[in-house]
């Protein structure tokens, strides 16, 4: 799983989001590293939506301007979940490694 | 509607590239993004933005064309080799051609040839989500 499409789906985990909530809400998470831009967002959409990974909760129209609000689907929740603990226990390996002693305590 | 800033028509015309499709699903949303994105008084879209919904565009095009077909993703195994030495062998033929100032309209031909045969064998690598899997061998 490519780290845009990790870190869209952990966006939407926390609730459903409209295209420009994900954008902040992807620069939050990613601590000001990654900065969705709209045609990247879109394709990811696009094609996340295709697998059903995610689906639209509802639009509405704001200063006459479309937002649509995505959600994560079950079988996105369940494919979050298993990156999610693969980058862990990747992640744990590595600090183990680099510092053993700090590695056994953490969490 | 607030239609018609100069900014928007700009996002518009970029937007124009994408498929049907696409367009008439997320064209509404993905300029909702970019208005709200744009600073005040911006009047022409940015370079990074720009090439982000070109590079997209094109991907979008690209994930709907049905080449490899199915049987070819079944077949990955056979198929990859020979798409590579088909694809590198064109791309020889091609630079041998203007290596020697008969490349002209033969390059017209062979290029396109060539990208679309190493196109197909980098889909092979990384095949889109709905590609039919490959044949598994039995294990010895």
């Amino acid at each position: 799983m490519q780290e845009a499409t990790f870190l869209i789906l952990t966006a939407l985990a926390g609730g459903s989001q409209h295209g420009y909530g994900i954008i902040s809400d992807v620069e939050q998470i990613s601590q000001r590293r990654v900065r969705l831009r709209a045609g990247t967002l879109y394709t990811a959409l696009d094609r996340l939506r295709e697998e059903k990974l995610i689906a639209v909760e509802r639009e509405e129209v704001v200063d006459s301007r479309l937002r649509r609000y995505y959600r994560l689907t079950p079988m996105g929740e369940e494919r979050l979940a298993e990156e999610a603990a693969r980058l862990h226990s990747n992640a744990r390996a590595a600090m183990f490694r680099l510092a053993p002693s700090e590695g056994v305590t953490s969490t | 509607m607030t239609g018609s800033s100069p900014l928007e028509r700009r996002y518009r015309a970029l937007l124009a590239l994408y498929p049907k499709a696409f367009r008439r699903e997320h064209e509404q949303e993905i300029l909702s993004v970019l208005m709200a994105a744009a600073p005040e008084g911006q009047k022409r879209p940015r370079m990074g933005e720009s090439a982000d919904l070109i590079r997209s565009a094109i991907l979008m095009r690209l994930r709907q064309t049905s080449v490899p077909v199915s049987w070819e993703y079944r077949h990955a195994r056979l198929m990859l080799p020979v798409r590579i030495i088909v694809g590198v062998w064109l791309v020889f033929l091609t630079a041998v051609l203007y290596g020697h100032g008969h490349g002209g309209w033969w390059g017209a031909v062979l290029v396109p040839a060539a990208t679309l045969q190493l196109y197909i064998a980098y889909r092979l690598i990384r095949p889109p989500a709905q590609a039919p899997a490959p044949e598994r061998r039995e294990q010895l």
